[in-house]
């Protein structure tokens, strides 16, 4: 019998549920675009390799290998053993050390993995006590940046108009030169120019070197900074006081323009402790709830229970409010009424309900008195700050969410430092680190203002923009080549230990320092040795070094953290701030925002991060320019224009995608504030606040890499420093240019379906098996009908699929002729193992450090822009992000997406050549060697999740793009062009000394797959296999094979900071994976396919306030699904609805077969 | 007609097809031989820098095999002594001898000896000797008697079809994990293969057939 698949749901009514723009508009192109596996283009060469040109050198090639059979003989290779080997080395053992990556306001703890010497993947130290193993995407990705091959490979001195290399010994001798003249004249003259971080024995050797050379300056430039948080709280408090934030404990959080989940300081601590608070087992258990008001769309906006969308200049008048609120709820102390009245915020906060908005957060927040949290962003200014912590204080957060530990006094500013460049009084200026020819706020002038110093010696990881400026450019050295120190948020202390020698003999920080400051110990081991016995040491010198050895092993010293100072609000704060006029069409209010890729500026040339898709707009490889619909509308800026536009020009849609162009172009326009200007492509971010535009810094690198080069545009061009983070009265002008921007965005898309399940929990509270009431497996039947499946402790009757199942038979009504077949099926399957994984989307924020962490693991290559736009990327795991309701106000939802490990994988089934097949574990394993490229695996996926080789990726040039414009019918068309593999005809990465230093971040256990190959999630298979081979050398004569839990995880799991992915082994009972998948919650997405995916989600649940005025009674994705006419998830129904009328025939046939 | 083709060329075509019939087969032969996981390098002994004997040391002076390759039941890889294992005993024993003038120089210089590598799977291979010496396979299943070899040779294919034969079967290789560096010991097959299957059962032996095992 020919056997019926089940029908998909039909297209909602309506285009509510969507992912992107293009969606909405429902245009012709998009339409195309969804329903293509691969976009249009994307399977053609459109290369400046002609056919002809290709089967020349094809047959030139052919003809020289014909020559001695050289490709018959096996290479020989050596091995070279040590001459003398070291204690305890065991080649092909990784080796684990502890270390740090130092942030501006902390550290990241972190286990790096030593494969022979070489660092090859960083993940989080789980025995911290703060981070608990947490990590974030920049301490994913730095392990790029040590194996970057434009990084600084050499020391230099200017001289005349070229660079001469210098030797280490003349760097020393021109540091000690420094020394001299600062002893002579007492500091006079020099000046150092620091970005911050928190080691100990940085600020020692500082306090020492001032003390030395009094009349000596030390400033400190973060363009991005989160000092403003310290400055907050010591004027609020009077005495130098730094906030530190327990996200755990709290049960309403008030996010104002705080980025607390994405680009504030410290985001993977916060993400771990917001992640805690929304980790529930039961509908019954307490969960948190996140009011955000913000201007942009954040990582924190889109997992907002409530979102007010207000300009960032209006959000002080909107905090304003909410202190007058609580202190007329709380009836607290008058110091609090008197700084609240004579607050210089506006108490008007808005439009139509905002006003209601806040006030009923602040009831919310004084109902949860003691568990509540206010938070304030890094953009807002510092009498924001004082507010935020005044609140906390009224609110008796203090002690519960909020902490004050203690902080050092502030260093000078760029602007002093600037002061003193002009009047001429800075003979020698050294800046260590940072790149402030670059990114110092443009007024300043920075580049004219250093070449007023005699002497300008750089530390610089690359020579970039502020190298252009120096007299001596020296090489600094990665942190995992470096000696140092660093205090995590907490102020617990932590190590940061070089795993392998400077591969360019580079300097650190703490050496620069004190060779200019001429003291004993120039080392910087010996520096953080000195300064942890002085410091943290207070223990006889015979355990000294145990301590040290320990502290070294652990990663952290355990109890170091700071103790909380006791604080009271100061009385009579004079508080200034004049607020700027509410932008308005003519007048818009441009918002610099740190960007989620590349940060500053600094991992420009981070190849991993720039392909990371921003988690918010999913875009890759550049910044926008984004504004809200409504204002691209009033600007003329629609996005459905552009589209018809195209039509309009006679482009016909196949004929645009073949000459290198995506299908969505966007306008370029043109920002110009305060008599500044910058060029960038417009995009329409649904949820920004209207006449607000919003452009990340860190992109338009002049002098940069060869990965970062060109991509984006300089934001920092019209950032001044009156207004470094929001400037108002902005213009946006169309240049009339069109613009390709590259995003994972379209790709794939699953339309209106309930991939993401949501509910409010309330909702849950009514319904607890909702997410599994929804869709066609609420009540279906079976098409084929059928089969009792003994899982874990019960037996359910599971449909059959219309794949066969690799372990399970269909029972004897349907199998009863195969005997033999399914004892051998039995014997497949193990009963030691069976992987699977959970993955929590009520935890998981989307900040994308997964998507990082798999890439580094399993040597995922980057492709570039030019590939991303033909829908090439390759990254195994993805984050898809859904909008659903209004384009003003939608609701966001983050789903991580790869290789699901289906059980009926349709996938396996496809394979002509069974490259892809299942193991006796539940995995779906790729054998590459096997792969011929049919794509065959890739089409039958209905999760997409297969990755396809069309070049050999790791070979290529890593070169960027060259940006070139093209005439288009009337339009000007910018675009880029990547340098393509070319084959023979191209550059060998493998022949080049470049690939030495590439190859040595690469994962030794894992293949690297090459051109016409399929890949995806391996489940991390590597990791797997060791831990079982493990776990056997351990068993030696026993049968105790099985890997106990915890033993290990995969490297997206192990990443997340909020722990919103679990793997393990589902027959282990005790197992973490094994009683989540037991969960209400637990669902499987597209179940009906009968799939039967390892991999299973978690419903989200959304914690509404019903008072609010935004209060909803359905998570917006539910409402769509109702709306559709799919039947409520929240009834107990049978069969009922429109999608379902073919199903319930079926299921009374599959009724009937079964009778039989 | 003779007078144009001598009489020798009678026999010709006869000559002719049986040359052919014995190339055809040889080729055959050939082809059956080193294009099949028969061969892949078996025979291969390249001339090592220095002419290092396994059967003094390991036969003669019944060396255990982990004095010298102490990581093979560590790592994945089973490693080739430092020089400094070497002058253990060769700071004392034959300290003169020219044959050992290399590893001499290793010693004080630290420079590596270039070993010739004769066992390889490929590179997408990711054999694991620590989890095979532990369970039970000793070195002589992949090895061949390398503990008779006075040059080290390819003795056995190593090839896929090799591996996957032992992993359908390995009750016909398993032994006690005392046995495993006793490369001498010769069981009968049915014994073998009664201890075998004991063994397999109770330490839950499961020789992984899939691609996962060895390809990542």
């Amino acid at each position: 019998m020919k056997t019926i698949p089940p029908q998909c749901p039909e297209p909602e009514v309506g285009p509510k549920y969507w992912r992107s723009l293009d969606q909405v508009a429902e245009t012709p192109e998009f339409r195309e675009w969804a329903e293509k596996e691969f976009p249009a283009g994307a399977s053609e060469l459109t290369d400046p390799v002609t056919r002809r040109n290709f089967v020349k050198l094809m047959s030139a090639s052919f003809l020289l290998a014909g020559f001695g059979l050289s490709g018959c003989r096996r290479p020989v290779e050596k091995i070279v053993p040590f001459g003398r080997q070291p204690e305890n080395y065991i080649h092909g053992k990784p080796v684990y050390y502890a270390t740090a990556m130092p942030t501006k306001g902390g550290a990241v703890p972190l286990l790096v993995r030593s494969h022979d010497g070489r660092p090859t993947k960083a993940e989080g130290n789980s025995g911290h006590p703060d981070s608990n193993g947490s990590t974030d995407v920049y301490a994913q990705a730095a392990l790029l940046n040590l194996y970057d091959p434009d990084r600084s490979m050499r020391s230099w001195k200017r001289e005349g108009s070229g660079m001469s290399a210098v030797t280490a010994g003349a760097v020393t001798d021109a540091l000690a030169g420094i020394s001299r003249e600062a002893a002579a004249n007492g500091g006079a003259g020099l000046a150092l120019l620091l970005e911050r971080n928190t080691s100990p024995s940085r600020a020692r050797l500082l306090a020492e070197l001032t003390k030395k050379f009094p009349s000596a300056g030390v400033y400190v430039y973060e363009p991005v900074d989160p000092y403003v948080h310290v400055a907050g709280a010591t004027a609020a408090f009077g005495k130098p006081v730094a906030p530190y934030f327990t996200l755990s404990s709290a049960k309403a959080i008030a996010a104002f323009d705080a980025d607390f989940l994405g680009a504030e300081e410290n985001a993977h601590v916060n993400i771990r402790g917001f992640a805690k608070g929304r980790k529930v087992d039961k509908s019954s258990d307490v969960m948190n709830r996140l009011y955000v008001v913000e201007g942009a769309m954040t990582v924190t906006g889109t997992n907002a229970d409530h979102r007010l969308r207000l300009a960032p200049s209006r959000i002080i008048g909107a905090l304003a409010r909410l202190g007058s609120e609580v202190a007329k709820l709380t009836g607290s102390s008058d110091i609090f009424s008197s700084l609240v009245s004579s607050f210089p915020g506006s108490n008007k906060v808005g439009e139509g309900t905002a006003e209601s908005w806040v006030t009923t957060c602040a009831a919310d927040l004084v109902a949860n008195k003691g568990m509540s949290l206010v938070l304030v962003g890094y953009q807002q200014p510092v009498v924001a700050h004082v507010m935020a912590n005044a609140i906390n204080v009224a609110l008796g957060n203090v002690g519960s969410t909020v902490a004050y530990l203690p902080a050092l006094p502030a260093e000078g500013s760029i602007g002093d430092l600037i002061g003193k460049l002009t009047a001429g009084s800075v003979s020698s200026l050294v800046i260590l680190g940072g790149n402030p020819a670059y990114n110092a706020p443009v007024d300043l002038d920075f580049a004219t203002a250093a070449k007023k110093a005699k002497n300008i010696v750089r530390l610089g990881y690359h020579e970039d923009e502020t190298s252009a400026l120096a007299t001596w450019h020296l090489n600094q050295a990665h942190f995992l080549e470096s000696w140092g120190d660093a205090r995590t948020s907490d102020g617990t202390l932590v190590p940061v230990q070089p795993l392998i020698e400077p591969l360019f003999n580079g300097l650190t920080e703490l050496e620069v320092i004190a060779r200019i400051g001429g003291f004993s110990s120039v080392r910087a081991y010996d520096v953080v040795r000195e300064t942890f016995s002085q410091q943290f040491g207070g223990i006889a010198q015979l355990d000294a070094d145990e301590v040290w050895k320990q502290f070294l092993h652990d990663g952290y010293l355990p109890k170091s953290a700071a103790k909380p100072v006791v604080v009271s609000l100061v009385s009579g704060l004079a508080l200034a701030h004049t607020a700027p006029a509410a932008p308005s069409k003519d007048k818009l209010e441009v918002v610099f925002a740190r960007d989620y890729s590349l940060d500053d500026g600094r991992y420009n040339n981070n190849g991993w991060l720039q392909e990371m898709p921003d988690p918010v707009s999913k875009i890759v490889w550049e910044n926008v320019i984004a504004v809200s619909a409504t204002t691209a509308k009033e600007l003329g800026l629609e996005i459905t224009k552009l589209s018809s536009q195209r039509i309009r020009n006679g482009d016909s849609l196949g004929k645009a995608l073949k000459s290198n162009e995506s299908l969505v172009g966007n306008d370029e326009v043109t920002i110009k504030v305060n008599g500044r200007e910058v060029t960038g492509p417009v995009w329409i971010q649904p949820g920004l606040a209207d006449n607000v535009v919003v452009v990340a810094l860190g992109y338009g690198r002049e002098v940069t890499g060869r990965v970062g080069r060109k991509s984006g545009f300089n934001a920092y061009k019209i950032r001044t420093s009156s207004s470094p983070y929001f400037a108002s009265g902005a213009t946006l002008t169309p240049t009339g240019k069109m613009l390709n921007l590259a995003t994972t965005q379209e790709h794939g898309s699953m339309e209106g379906r309930p991939i993401v399940r949501e509910a409010t929990l309330e909702n849950w509270k009514k319904k607890a098996d909702f997410a599994t009431n929804m869709d066609l497996e609420a009540h279906f039947p079976g098409v084929v009908g059928t089969y009792e499946v003994k899982t874990i402790g019960r037996v359910e009757n599971r449909p059959k699929g219309i794949y066969e199942h690799p372990y399970e038979t269909y029972g004897t009504n349907v199998n009863s002729g195969l005997g033999p077949r399914a004892d051998r099926r039995q014997i497949l399957k193990s009963e030691v193992h069976q992987w699977g994984m959970v993955i929590d989307l009520n935890s998981c924020v989307g900040c994308s450090a997964c998507v990082v962490a798999c890439q580094s693991e399993n040597n995922v290559p980057i492709v570039g822009k030019d590939q991303v736009l033909k829908g090439r990327e390759m990254h195994w795991l993805r984050i898809d992000r859904y909008y659903a309701g209004s384009v003003e106000d939608p609701q966001v939802a983050s789903q991580p997406m790869m290789c699901l490990h289906c059980e009926n994988a349709p996938c396996e089934s496809v394979c002509p050549v069974n490259a892809t097949v299942h193991d006796e574990e539940g995995l779906n394993v790729m054998a590459y060697n096997r792969c011929i490229g049919t794509r065959y695996c890739s089409n039958n996926c209905p999760y997409k999740a297969r990755r396809f080789n069309f070049f050999d990726y790791n070979k290529r040039e890593n070169d960027y793009a060259e940006v070139k414009t093209t005439k288009r019918g009337s339009t000007s068309w910018v675009t880029t062009d990547a340098g393509l593999y070319k084959g023979i005809a191209g550059v060998d990465k493998n022949s080049s000394a470049e690939w030495e230093i590439i190859k040595l971040g690469k994962n030794p256990n894992v293949s690297v797959r090459m051109r016409g190959v399929m890949e995806k999630c391996t489940f991390c298979v590597q990791r797997i296999e060791e831990a079982k081979i493990n776990q056997k050398v351990k068993a030696g004569a026993s049968s105790n094979v099985q890997v106990p839990e915890g033993t290990f995880t995969t490297a997206c799991a192990q990443a997340c900071p909020a722990e919103a992915v679990e793997f393990g082994n589902l027959l282990d009972p005790n197992s973490r994976v094994a009683k989540l998948r037991a969960s209400q919650r637990n669902y499987e997405v597209l179940g009906f396919l009968e799939t039967r995916p390892r991999v299973t989600y978690l419903a989200r649940i959304r914690n509404p306030n019903p008072k609010m005025p935004d209060a909803y009674e359905l998570a917006f994705t539910m409402k769509e699904y109702t709306d559709a006419g799919k039947g409520n998830p929240l009834e107990s129904h049978h069969g009922a609805h429109g999608a379902a009328e073919h199903g319930s025939e079926a299921h009374g046939a599959a009724e009937k077969k079964g009778a039989h | 007609m003779s007078d144009i083709f001598p009489k020798w060329t009678n026999s010709l075509p006869l000559k002719v097809g049986i040359g052919a019939a014995l190339l055809g087969t040889f080729a055959l032969g050939a082809v059956g031989y080193y294009f099949t996981p028969k061969y892949t390098r078996v025979g291969y002994k390249p001339t090592q820098p220095v002419a290092f004997s396994h059967d003094i040391h390991a036969n003669q002076l019944q060396i255990d095999c982990r004095y010298c390759h102490n990581n093979v039941d560590k790592s994945w890889f089973s490693n080739v002594p430092a020089a400094n294992t070497c002058m253990n005993c060769h700071s004392i024993v034959l300290k003169e001898s020219p044959k050992l003038e290399l590893v001499r120089q290793s010693y004080t210089t630290s420079k590596p000896i270039e070993w010739v590598q004769i066992h390889k799977v490929p590179d997408y291979v990711y054999f694991n000797h620590s989890v095979h010496v532990s369970r039970g396979i000793s070195c002589v299943e992949c090895h061949g008697q390398i503990n008779h070899m006075d040059e080290v040779y390819h003795a056995k294919p190593l090839s896929m079809s090799f591996c996957v034969d032992c992993h359908r079967n390995p009750e016909l290789a398993l032994r006690d994990p005392k046995d495993v560096y006793n490369l001498d010991l010769k069981v009968d097959a049915e014994k073998q293969l009664k201890s075998g299957l004991k063994l397999a059962h109770d330490w839950k032996v499961n020789a992984s057939q899939n691609c996962s095992a060895c390809h990542r």
